[in-house]
C-alpha cells in the first residue's frame, strides 16, 4: 500500500512516500511503526498506549483527523493513504505538532471543581452525594482524552488560534455542570470574552471527529445557554441542582488483614 | 524548546477554516453562513449609500437608479444573488438561535457509547438543516422568477 507523508525536518517540508506491506487488521498507527522499524527511522510521530485512550497519535489521515491507532486501514477504503500532522498547529517535527498552547487553553478555564470554601474539598467529615442522574449531566464530557483532534477540525481556531477551542471550552462545560462545582463566576469572564464561547458558530466539526464522543459541539451550545441567562437572567448554573453535602460514613470497623507474611521460594 | 519549531501553523487560515471537504453537513452550512454573512454585510453598505443618495434631493435619487438600471440584467442578478443570502442567513440563523439560545436540537447529555454518534449532530439537526435548505432553494427559485418577470422575460 502507498502511504503519503507529510515530513518536516525543522527547515523544510516535503512529502515522502512509501510503499507497506499491510494486513487488513493493521491500523494506520501499525502502519506507521512498521515505516520507523524497516524503512526509515527518522519518521517522528507520537504514541503511547496504542488503544484510544491516551490520546498521544492524533493527527490528519486522509484529511480527516483522527487517532492513529484507532483507525483501521480496512475503514478507510481507500488504496493509498495520506498522513499529516494535525491541521491548525505548530509542527515540531513530522507528525509531532507543538500542544502547548493546547493545554494552556485548557488549564486556563480551571478544568478542577471549585468551591467557595475550599476547605470543603480536603475537610474530613463532609462529602458530596453526586446522584447517576447528575452524573449524567456531565459525564461525557469527561471522556475527553486531551488528544487535540477538535482543534484541527474547527473552523474557527483555523482564523483565531488564540480561541480557546472545543476542548477547553468543553471541559469549563463539564465542570460547570458538575453539581459539586461553584466555580461559574470565577470561570465566566474567561469564556464570554472575544477569544471565548461567542467566537463558536456550531460547525459541529468537533463533535464530528472527537475520538471519545465526548460531542464538545453540544457542551459548547450549553454553555452559550448558561451564560446567556446568567448575564441576562441572572441565573446561576441551572444546568444541575447542586449536590448535597452528606456527612462521611464512618469507617468501616471491619477486622483488620493478618500482616502479609512473604517467604521467598525458589533460586534466583 | 522551539528553536526548530515552525513558527507557521499547519492548514490554517481563512481559505481553510471555508473548505468543508470531508466534514459535516453542519460544517458546510458553516460556511454557506459565513459566505452569505458576508454578501448581506456589503450589500448593506451599498445599500446605505444608495439610500444616502435619496436624501440628497430628488435629482441625486434619479441619477442612482438610473446607474442601476443600466446595469440591466446584472442588477437582478446581484438581486437575486442578494435574496438567496438573505433567504439562507436568515433561515439558518434561526436554526443556530435554536441551537445557540435555547440549546434545542442537540438532544442530551449521554452516556458516550462506541460506535459514538454525536448527539448535536443527529436526526434532528439533520432534519433541520435539510428542511431549510429545501424552504431556501424552493423560494430562491421563487424569487428568480419574480426577478425574471420585472425583467419582463417571463
Ligand atoms: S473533546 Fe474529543 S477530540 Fe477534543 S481533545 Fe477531547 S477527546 Fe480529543
Ligand atoms: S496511542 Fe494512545 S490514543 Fe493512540
Amino acid at each position: 500500500m502507498k502511504v503519503r507523508i507529510r515530513r518536516y525536518d525543522g527547515q523544510k517540508e516535503w512529502w515522502q512516500d512509501y510503499e507497506v506491506d499491510v494486513k487488513s487488521s493493521d491500523t494506520v498507527l501499525d502502519v506507521l511503526n512498521k515505516i520507523r522499524e524497516k524503512q526509515d527511522h527518522t519518521l517522528a510521530f507520537r504514541l503511547s498506549c496504542q488503544m484510544g485512550s491516551c490520546g498521544s497519535c492524533g493527527m490528519v489521515i486522509n484529511g480527516l483527523p483522527a487517532l492513529a491507532c484507532q483507525t483501521r486501514i480496512s475503514e478507510l477504503k481507500t488504496d493509498s493513504i495520506r498522513i499529516e500532522p494535525l491541521y491548525n498547529y505548530k509542527v515540531i517535527k513530522d507528525l509531532v505538532v507543538d500542544l502547548n498552547e493546547f493545554v494552556n487553553k485548557h488549564r486556563s478555564v480551571k478544568p478542577w471543581i471549585i468551591r467557595k470554601n475550599p476547605e470543603e474539598l480536603e475537610e474530613a467529615p463532609i462529602e458530596f452525594k453526586v446522584t447517576p442522574e447528575q452524573n449524567l449531566t456531565f459525564v461525557q464530557f469527561d471522556y475527553c482524552i486531551m488528544c487535540g483532534i477538535c482543534l484541527a477540525a474547527c473552523p474557527t481556531v483555523a482564523i483565531d488560534p488564540l480561541f480557546l477551542g472545543p476542548q477547553a471550552l468543553g471541559q469549563a462545560y463539564r465542570y460547570i455542570a458538575d453539581p459539586r462545582d461553584e466555580g461559574f463566576e470565577e470561570r465566566i469572564d474567561i469564556l464570554d470574552d472575544s477569544h471565548g464561547v461567542w467566537r463558536c458558530h456550531f460547525a459541529g466539526a468537533c463533535s464530528y471527529v472527537c475520538p471519545k464522543g465526548v460531542d464538545p459541539a453540544k457542551a459548547i451550545q450549553f454553555l452559550k445557554k448558561e451564560i446567556l441567562k446568567y448575564r441576562l437572567l441572572h441565573k446561576k448554573k441551572a444546568a444541575t441542582k447542586p449536590a448535597e453535602l452528606v456527612e462521611k460514613a464512618p469507617p468501616p470497623n471491619a477486622p483488620k488483614p493478618p500482616p502479609f507474611d512473604f517467604k521467598f521460594e525458589g533460586g534466583v | 524548546m522551539g528553536e526548530d519549531k515552525k513558527e507557521k501553523r499547519y492548514k490554517t487560515g481563512l481559505l481553510r477554516s471555508l473548505w468543508p471537504y470531508n466534514f459535516n453537513a453542519e460544517r458546510y452550512s458553516y460556511t454557506l453562513h459565513r459566505i452569505t454573512g458576508v454578501i448581506l454585510a456589503l450589500y448593506l453598505i451599498a445599500h446605505v449609500f444608495e439610500i444616502y443618495h435619496f436624501a440628497l434631493g430628488p435629482v441625486a435619487w434619479e441619477q442612482t437608479i438610473a446607474l442601476l438600471g443600466s446595469l440591466g440584467i446584472w442588477e437582478k442578478i446581484g438581486l437575486w444573488i442578494i435574496a438567496g443570502s438573505a433567504l439562507y442567513h436568515g433561515a439558518n440563523g434561526l436554526r443556530l438561535i435554536l441551537n445557540e439560545v435555547f440549546g434545542m436540537l442537540l438532544g442530551k447529555p449521554v452516556l458516550p457509547e462506541y460506535p459514538y454518534t454525536p448527539t448535536s449532530l443527529s436526526r434532528n439537526q439533520k432534519i433541520a438543516i435539510y428542511v431549510i435548505l429545501a424552504i431556501v432553494i424552493a423560494l430562491w427559485i421563487w424569487a428568480g422568477l419574480y426577478l425574471l418577470e420585472g425583467l419582463g422575460i417571463i
